[in-house]
């Protein structure tokens, strides 16, 4: 799984919309859509202890990613269901295609530890992984374990990589223009009605947030990880758990893999889907326009005749 | 209720004016206001992990942000609340 980046990649879906789609699609939707996978499956892939009992799943990778399990969760199909969902229900082409980017980008993140997601679920499912990292979730080892292992692992590499893509890359998405420009502009009545509470520095506080949270916990988990924490590996006592930045690291952790297509194939078809997406988003953006307005004027003809 | 406009363009005085030292001096707070809640944020998180949370992250942001200049206003018995909407503007 993916940590930080996961947070940043918000900011860089956002930064890279289509020249049409600019200062139109709602941030809060890029944001759960983003959000939605590890909402829906997470808590239980970690579980909790109640009365010295852990509760949870058996096999939190399989429970994560798999099938059966939660795995649905991390498909391209179920963030399509989604914004069926969204569509069906309020008509809002921003809601909806924001959602769609924003859950894609998620999906397409985490083939990179060694699980992966289902990709082409559900005309199979078999994982799609590039293996980068190892990973780490386990009953035993908990957060902190998982942690420990993606930030020792290319996995703090990935967090840095999108971490730079948003400051070098796309800085100007977290300038109080852009926010007016095209956040508030694209979703106006939300941002209206948190206005009521907090004023513009609140206001961009909250849009920044999300970014913010990412840059500490990247720091504060690393920090924590290879200086503070004392773990006892193979018998050993360390200071601070050991780096390894090779290929489906770190070595300290165990593998646990699914089963799953070769990890040649991954990268072009995460590549072709992401532009697949993309097209989708671009073809159905002018049609649900129309489907907008026709939705908006069937509800002013349904309140004046009641 | 009346629905609140949307937030206005800042740098700009409660009249509309453009006011260059007021918001130099703003982005000198605010940086200090952003730096300050990572500065507090970090080291609490590394030993209350309970604090890194996808919720607790971006509010302790919101809370030092807003909240703090918020609570010098209430001490100087300032409004707090935005005020926002056609009332804002002169004449």
């Amino acid at each position: 799984m993916s940590w930080a980046a996961h947070q940043f990649e918000v900011y860089a879906v956002e930064a890279h919309l289509p020249k049409k789609m600019k200062g139109q699609i709602s941030w809060f939707a890029i944001f759960f859509g983003d959000f939605t996978p590890d909402f829906l499956a997470k808590f239980w892939v970690y579980g909790f202890n109640f009365h010295g009992k852990h509760y949870g799943a058996s096999k939190p990778y399989q429970w994560h990613r798999g099938w059966p399990g939660m795995g649905i969760s991390h498909t391209l199909f179920f963030g399509a269901m989604c914004c069926l969902g969204i569509w069906a229900w309020k008509h809002n082409r921003a809601w909806t295609i924001g959602f769609l980017l924003g859950f894609a980008a998620h999906v397409l993140t985490d083939v990179n530890d060694s699980i992966g997601t289902m990709l082409l679920f559900p005309f199979s499912t078999l994982n799609w992984s590039l293996h980068t990292w190892a990973y780490a979730a386990t009953i035993k080892g908990g957060k902190y374990l998982d942690a420990a292992a993606y930030y020792s692992s290319l996995g703090f590499m990935m967090d840095l990589f999108w971490f730079f893509v948003v400051v070098i890359g796309s800085w100007r998405v977290l300038t109080k223009e852009f926010w007016r420009t095209n956040i508030v502009a694209a979703d106006p009545h939300v941002w209206s009605w948190l206005g009521q509470w907090l004023d513009d520095r609140g206001l961009l506080a909250l849009y920044r947030g999300v970014f913010f949270y990412g840059v500490c916990r990247m720091i504060a988990w690393t920090t924590w990880a290879h200086v503070v924490a004392r773990p006892v590996i193979n018998g050993v006592k360390r200071n601070g758990y050991p780096w390894d930045l090779s290929w489906t690291g770190p070595w300290w952790v165990q593998h646990v893999t699914l089963p799953q297509v070769t990890p040649w194939v991954v990268l072009p078809m995460a590549l072709i889907l992401l532009g697949v997406v993309y097209f989708v988003a671009n073809a159905l953006w002018e049609r649900m326009e129309s489907g907008s307005i026709k939705e908006i004027a069937w509800r002013n003809v349904r309140r004046k005749t009641t | 209720m009346t629905e609140p406009s949307p937030p206005e363009a800042s740098g700009t005085s409660e009249s509309g004016v453009p006011d260059s030292g007021s918001s130099q001096r703003q982005k000198y707070i605010d940086f200090f206001l952003y730096a300050s809640a990572a500065a507090t944020y970090i080291p609490l998180a590394i030993y209350n992990k309970w604090l890194l949370d996808w919720i607790v992250g971006p509010l302790w942001l919101v809370a030092w942000v807003w909240g703090l200049p918020s609570l010098v206003k209430l001490v100087r018995r300032q409004p707090v609340k935005p005020r926002r909407g056609p009332d804002r503007t002169p004449g």
